[in-house]
């Protein structure tokens, strides 16, 4: 049933005068997935989220959010879902405390016990007025407005942005939960191993345009790691070539280089028959990622 | 204090209107406190009189008056320029405030998040621009009102309170006009110069129109006009001029809603 779809877009796009914000966006987001949207700065993740929630209006194209039109039942749209924008500004001159009764009263109420289980759980200072507070510890009061209603989308620009890697964790957990709820949440990130670990699928997004949508596994699979693997002795090169999915050989003496997509088994096993003395893995970098499924594209023309 | 947007914007207010309201009082105070010395002085409408009638009019009003009368004394000093400037300045302040200046900080965003309708959040806030300079206006007229009746000035009080709603009423087209800004253009800098350029533009408008005979036509284009010429503390309160006024915040009111429902919000 089509209402049972979270997110839907058909051909979003939004120009700023002349300048492209997204072009031809096409997303489906089922419920009870964690949606990944990954794409470097200015990428047009924001344009699309603020689109979403109906902050800016399309240049042409649509969107529904649990089937509803975006623009024409926003404000129902809005009582089921929690935001986080990617830019947090909050009210300077309240508490944190202040600013979630605020935020509580025009949602008609939230339950406050969990509110103060979440602000114990990623440790908010909430009597303490906000513009003295970190910008870290702004995010968190961020994170805690999106979801102390328990909405049943959670629409998160940049959920990470500023906390530190204690405070990730707990938030990656709370992920967890949401989602052992079924619940739904489409969270965008320029962080690949980020959107690695918590998400079920990706949209790539580049310059406007969606490059991909996949699942994780896929989106691993073909992503190109480059290995950097040092042997106690010189190496004959044919020994690795045909192997499938390693390109770029070069062998400089006791120097191994190449470009791994997928499986780093076959890669592993011929190895081995040398003495190794280092293996350098580095993982690809979001542009790799977005280069080689751009290569793809054009392999298929 | 923070059940509603309208609460929020009103609690937001509370420590500037505060401020503004003492210093009106103070004012009020002051005026009423030097009436009796200028009364005393009948040699200054000799000044006048000598002064150039153009300029007389330009400064002070159409109708000669005798500036040694109380209504004289505090349509010059007080409600031909001091009291509406200051309430207009704190009204396109907070006009532009409340939208555009949200805005620019970014902090509409997460705002409109919530099951909030735009026309809600403009009406809201147009609520706080309305409540907020009443209170102000209330605040002076009692001020001014305490002075003048501990002094023992013989001015009506009636006419006080009708002539400072006079004043309220001309600084709120300039605050409505500046909600309208805000809701078109969400700037804070086109809201407010361009209301205040606006306000400075009228003034002159009028004052200069009451001299210069080209201008004459064009006056009541000027929301000062319909403010000054009815003379409201010698005469009262005119119907007429009162509806132009009223008419045209609820026209700058009104359409901000539409034009803030469709638009693009800045990031």
């Amino acid at each position: 049933m089509n209402s049972n779809i979270m997110i839907n877009t058909a051909n979003l796009t939004k120009y700023y005068g002349k300048r492209l914000g997204i072009q031809d966006v096409n997303l489906v987001v089922q419920p009870g997935e964690v949606f990944g949207y990954l794409g470097p700065n200015g990428a047009g993740k924001t344009t699309t989220i603020r689109t979403l929630l109906d902050f800016i209006r399309p240049t042409s194209g649509s969107a529904t959010i649990f089937g509803m039109d975006i623009k024409h039942n926003s404000v129902t749209i809005h009582r089921r879902i929690g935001y986080l924008p990617g830019e947090l500004e909050l009210y300077g001159n309240l508490t944190g405390e202040e600013l979630l009764i605020f935020l509580g009263k025009l949602r008609g109420g939230v339950e406050w016990k969990y509110v103060k289980e979440l602000a114990a759980r990623f440790d908010c200072d909430l009597p303490r007025r906000i513009k003295g507070l970190s910008h870290g510890n702004k995010q968190k009061l961020g994170i805690l407005q999106a979801f102390m209603h328990k909405p049943e989308l959670l629409i998160l620009d940049e959920p990470t942005n500023g906390l530190d890697p204690l405070m990730q964790h707990e938030f990656y957990h709370l992920l967890d939960e949401i989602k052992k709820d079924g619940r739904t949440v489409f969270l965008s990130s320029h962080i690949l191993p980020e959107v690695e670990k918590i998400c079920d699928r990706v949209a790539m997004i580049r310059q406007g345009k969606i490059v991909t949508v996949d699942t994780i596994e896929n989106l691993k699979a073909r992503a190109v790691r480059k290995l950097e693997i040092h042997f106690a002795r010189d190496i004959p090169k044919d020994k690795f070539i045909g192997i499938t999915g390693v390109r770029d050989i070069v062998v400089l003496g006791n120097l191994l280089t190449c470009s791994v997509t997928g499986s780093l088994d076959v890669l592993v096993k011929a190895v081995a028959q040398f003495e190794v003395i280092d293996i350098v893995s580095n993982e690809p970098t979001l542009e790799d990622i977005f280069l080689a499924y751009y290569e793809d594209k054009h392999d298929v023309k | 204090m923070l059940n509603n947007v309208f609460q929020k914007a009103l609690r937001d207010q509370w420590r500037s209107l505060l401020s503004w309201g003492l210093g009106l009082v103070v004012l009020a105070v002051i005026m009423a406190a030097f009436y009796p010395s200028i009364s005393s002085m009948t040699s200054i409408n000799q000044y006048f009189e000598e002064l150039p009638k153009n300029m007389m009019q330009m400064f002070i009003g159409t109708e000669i008056i005798d500036y040694t009368s109380p209504v004289g004394y505090f349509s010059t000093e007080l409600f031909s320029f001091m009291v509406p400037l200051l309430f207009l300045i704190y009204g396109v302040g907070l006009g532009t405030a409340v939208i555009a200046g949200e805005e620019d900080r970014g902090t509409l965003d997460f705002l409109l998040a919530n099951p909030v309708p735009r026309w809600r959040v403009v009406i809201d806030k147009f609520g706080v621009i309305l409540v907020s300079m009443i209170a102000l206006a209330v605040v002076f007229w009692a001020g001014l009102a305490i002075s003048v009746a501990a002094i023992n000035i013989e001015i009506s009080l009636l006419k006080l309170a009708e002539a400072t709603l006079g004043a309220l009423l001309v600084a709120m087209v300039f605050a409505a006009f500046s909600l309208f800004l805000g809701c078109l253009k969400g700037n804070r800098s086109v809201s407010l110069g361009v209301s205040g350029g606006l306000a400075v533009l009228t003034y002159f408008l009028n004052t200069l129109g009451s001299i210069v005979n080209g201008l004459k036509d064009y006056r009541f284009l000027s929301p000062f006009y319909h403010y000054m010429e009815p003379n409201t503390l010698k005469n009262g309160i005119d119907p007429g001029h009162t509806m132009v006024l009223v008419g045209l915040i609820l026209v700058f009111f009104i359409a901000s809603i539409p034009v803030f429902q469709r638009r693009d919000i800045a990031v």
